[in-house]
């Protein structure tokens, strides 16, 4: 497909990226703000651009000739070129360039210095092609492409975060159920541009999914390992049957059991302080829920809406058209 | 010899440093604004439309990070920060903790990025008031004092080289050019102009507050904000058609895409940045001045890329923040002992660092009111400032107090900052209250959103020769120099002030109405883990050489060309949010140096 280039200046690039990139002592910090995912402005109309990202990629390389970079973004077999970025009118060693991007997207890429393929050395995403050949990653906003966990974990996650939200009560669940699904299609696409789906965890696991796939990827391997004791927890007890597809009343204990720190069954050598997961999940699944769709989470601003019909809340007043109905903020 | 030479070099962007470039400008000088931060434009000053700024609430306070400090006893611990505040692992503060241990900290309102502080502020503009610029003379022969068993208080206090009036000229020479609205009547600060600009109608919670003042017999006002509600001809800005639209919860601690909030990029930097002599560069950090007897020849600092760079200004002015601005010279030197002999031959430099007695009171509102749309504050009064009540309470100064109207507005973090009341504990309230969940999360939303109201007053701290910048002798920043170390505690009096203030701030909520549910009172009187919100002295001005590190013009007092004009200048931190006093003060050195170049 044709890679739409978009002209971000050399000031932009600079103040993305030099904080965390220069230093004398230290690593790299926050890499994962590379490659810069952000807003796409076509310079006419908000509806046209919310469906797109300005994504910049840059590398650092003093001795390059030329730099390009090939990606799922583009042409696999046609580098696009990254172009000089200069301060006071000389080279910095950085190099440059802003694609527009589809929202909701995942993609891979590889560098491209003097014909020699290297990954983004910055950013900690990676991913292994079907061929094993491994790559950069990158996703763009309100992406719903599943990153960090697999199915059964997603699952699993969903039922636990239902715990912690508000909207598992009757009447929550008939607003998330009217809300969205009384729209028309038409409707629908227009006023949540992002959702792909409405459930009683308004998009937090998507969100967790995404945010430990980047900003607190630290935070990756508590996920993965607590999922795991949990699901086994949860198959001693009910033999036969499937963690995910249990009861609420099994997921109120386990809640309680995790408050407690106190988890009947669980492997204390693997994960010591289950209360200390649960602290996790519970300011993920606050911050997932509403925060701004783009993080992938408040899927449809739909716990903005509760927020809006259960108490008072003018939302849309000062979030960016299509999603709100601010025409002068650009989002 | 440097690389290049400009009339003025300006190290720091914010309220302290842009007041001085535009003046410069404006007079036909050649400057070069310095800053460390990015420049995160407004969408009206971008090239591509967008603004660096959003209405996002992953921006003001974002994921979790971890503090990878080595060396202080807070290692490991979580941190939440703005996205441009300083990286707390790449140039942490360190204080002493009362277990005497070291520990990072980060104040809370100090930014990197081109406008500093002023990007994050809520834009509270209150001017100091006429007696917190002459507290020796008014404390002279006081004995009456609380909690000053010694005498600290009449021994500590400065008066200003100068007094109100002499600022007063300043004072509206800020209110005009920055853009600021609110209203005069009933201020106890006399004004000879008035450039505010019409306040939008207040958020319907803060007629409790009104109230509640108004029951006390407290004369208020519209508190002054920085943020236009008109079209401002001196910085080109307009004003959309439904003003009404300019009201909104990401404020305080957002920076603003549109450009309304007057940060000092939109208000004084931009609006001179086609002018020939105008220049700024941003993502360069300053390491350290270098001088020849008394004249600064050479300012060092790294571009963005952090190669070694140097440029000479016929005057040099520090204003990167009252911390930073002390550690600079710090820095400088301990390269060189003569700098350090003209800098500190007195041994002041880095002495009587100061933050705000700070406090006030939170309640619950019988109505719901929709706090999405809301600027920082709605109402102020200067009743707690007034000579009789500071004489009637035993206290040394008096204070500002105003209510806050758009903290909680925003769910996220009225979750965050739920029953916490530092930045080390945000999260904790609500992440630990584990019955906080389903039913129970429901019922906290019903019990609390849009219902909560707060009142804040800020007061002098009284300045102590311990409270104290220095030079951390371990940690180390991203370009390996020392970090800044803070000593900081509390006088006796200090709590007294703050329990005074503290009551005051509790009795206005509590004769707010029917219903109105005091929730807590208090103040940051027995907590130092945040170290402030305001960053003041450290490099005070005097008119004493031996008992102050500035003369009156803010130039330090054995350099020729080496100027200080945040708020490291302050002997004393009034009784009021510092921001519009710092940039009064910097147009007046501003102007002064325009026959200086």
């Amino acid at each position: 497909m044709p890679v739409v280039q978009v002209a971000r200046d050399d000031q932009y690039v600079l103040n993305h990226t030099t904080r965390f990139l220069a230093r004398d002592t230290g690593e790299v910090s926050e890499p994962f703000h590379l490659p810069v995912v952000d807003t796409h402005w076509d310079g006419t109309s908000a509806e046209t651009s919310y469906r797109f990202n300005d994504v910049t990629f840059v590398h650092r390389d003093d001795q390059a000739g030329e730099v390009g970079v090939v990606g799922t973004f583009g042409d696999l077999h046609t580098p696009v070129p990254l172009r000089r970025v200069r301060f006071l009118d000389e080279p910095t060693g950085l190099w440059a360039l802003t694609v527009r991007v589809g929202k909701g997207q995942v993609h891979r890429y590889r560098f491209t210095v003097d014909g020699r393929s290297v990954l983004d050395p910055v950013n900690p995403q990676r991913l292994r092609s079907d061929n094993g050949q491994e790559w950069s990653r990158f996703f763009t906003h309100g992406c719903a492409v599943p990153i960090s966990f697999d199915r059964w974990e997603l699952r699993l996650l969903e039922r636990l975060v239902t715990q912690v939200l508000p909207f598992q009560l009757a009447e929550n669940r008939r607003f998330l159920a009217d809300f969205y699904h009384g729209l028309s299609r038409a409707e629908r696409d227009r006023r949540f541009p992002l959702a792909f789906l409405m459930d009683e965890s308004v998009g937090v696991v998507n969100f967790i999914d995404k945010l430990v796939a980047r900003e607190e990827r630290h935070n990756l391997d508590d996920y993965k390992t607590c999922l795991l004791l949990i699901d086994g927890v949860l198959r001693a007890r009910f033999p036969g049957r499937e963690p995910a597809e249990l009861g609420r009343q099994a997921f109120m204990d386990l809640y309680d059991e995790l408050a407690a720190n106190n988890v009947p069954g669980w492997d204390t050598g693997r994960y010591g302080e289950p209360r200390h997961f649960l602290v996790l999940l519970r300011r993920h699944a606050m911050t997932g829920a509403f925060a701004h769709p783009k993080h992938g989470g408040n899927q449809g601003a739909a716990a903005w809406a509760y927020l809006a019909e259960r108490f008072a809340f003018d939302w849309r007043a000062a979030i960016e058209a299509p999603l709100g109905r601010n025409t002068d903020y650009r989002g | 010899m440097a690389d290049e030479a400009f009339d003025a070099v300006i190290i720091g962007s914010g309220a302290g440093g842009a007041p001085v470039a535009h003046a410069l400008v404006r007079a036909g000088k050649r400057v070069l604004v310095l800053e460390k931060g990015p420049l995160f434009h407004a969408q009206h000053t971008s090239a591509d439309g967008l603004s660096d700024f959003k209405r996002d609430e992953e921006f003001a306070t974002g994921a979790e990070k971890v503090l990878r400090v080595q060396g202080v006893a807070n290692t490991g611990v979580s941190f939440y920060s703005s996205h441009v505040e300083p990286d707390l692992n790449d140039e942490p503060h360190v204080y002493r903790d009362s277990d005497g241990r070291d520990k990072a900290t980060i104040e809370g309102y100090t930014a990197q990025v081109v406008g500093g502080g002023t990007q994050l502020y809520g834009g509270v503009s209150l001017r100091f008031a006429p007696d917190d610029f002459r507290l020796r003379t008014v404390n002279r022969d006081r004995d009456d004092l609380r909690a000053d068993p010694n005498g600290d208080v009449a021994r500590e206090a400065r008066d200003w080289p100068f007094g109100y009036d002499d600022l007063e000229p300043w004072y509206c020479r800020a209110e005009e050019l920055i853009g600021i609205n609110g209203t005069r009547d009933g201020q106890l600060k006399p004004a000879s102009v008035d450039n505010y600009q019409q306040p939008l109608a207040p958020n319907s919670i803060s007629a409790h507050v009104a109230a509640g003042m108004d029951a006390l017999g407290y004369r208020r006002y519209r508190t002054p904000l920085a943020v236009i509600t008109e079209d401002h001809a001196p910085s080109g800005r307009t004003v959309p058609a439904d003003r009404e639209s300019i009201k909104t919860a990401f404020v305080n601690r957002y920076g603003d895409p549109l450009g309304w909030k007057s940060n000092t990029w939109v208000s004084l930097l931009h609006p001179v940045s086609a002018e020939p002599g105008f220049s700024l560069r941003a993502n360069c950090s300053v390491t350290h001045l270098s001088a020849t007897g008394p004249r600064v020849t050479a300012v060092h600092y790294r571009d963005p890329l952090g190669r070694e760079r140097t440029v000479s200004g016929t005057v040099v002015v520090v204003a990167c923040s009252a911390i930073e601005s002390v550690r600079l010279l710090q820095l400088s030197a301990e390269r060189d002992a003569a700098f350090a002999d003209r800098i500190n031959g007195n041994d002041l430099l880095g002495r009587y660092f100061l933050t705000h007695c700070f406090g006030g009171a939170s309640a619950r509102v019988p109505g719901r009111h929709d706090k999405s749309r809301t600027l920082d504050s709605d109402w102020a009064t200067d009743a707690c400032a007034a000579p009789e009540f500071v004489r009637a309470n035993n206290l040394w100064a008096g204070g500002a107090i105003y209510n806050n109207t758009s903290d909680s507005a925003l769910p996220i973090s009225m979750a965050r900052t739920w029953a916490a009341n530092d930045m080390d504990t945000m999260w904790k309230g609500y992440l630990y209250d584990l019955d906080m969940r389903g039913d129970g999360f429901d019922g906290y939303l019903t019990e609390n959103f849009g219902r909560q109201l707060s009142v804040a007053f800020m007061a002098n701290q009284v300045p102590l020769p311990t409270n104290r910048i220095t030079l951390h002798p371990a940690v180390r920043d991203k370009w390996n120099r020392p970090v800044a170390n803070i000593d900081k505690g509390w006088h006796g009096h200090d709590r007294a002030v703050m329990d005074v203030l503290a009551e005051q701030c509790r009795r206005i909520l509590a004769a707010g109405g029917d219903g109105v549910q005091v929730i807590g009172h208090g103040h940051v009187g027995n907590d130092v883990r945040r170290i402030a919100n305001h960053v003041l002295g450290g490099a005070r001005f005097g008119t004493d050489p031996d008992d102050s590190v500035l003369d009156p013009d803010c130039r330090a007092w054995r350099f020729d060309n080496l100027y200080v004009t945040d708020g490291s200048f302050m002997p004393t931190s009034g009784g009021a949010n510092p921001t519009l006093t710092i940039q009064a003060n910097a147009f007046r050195v501003g102007d002064l140096l325009t026959t200086r170049v």
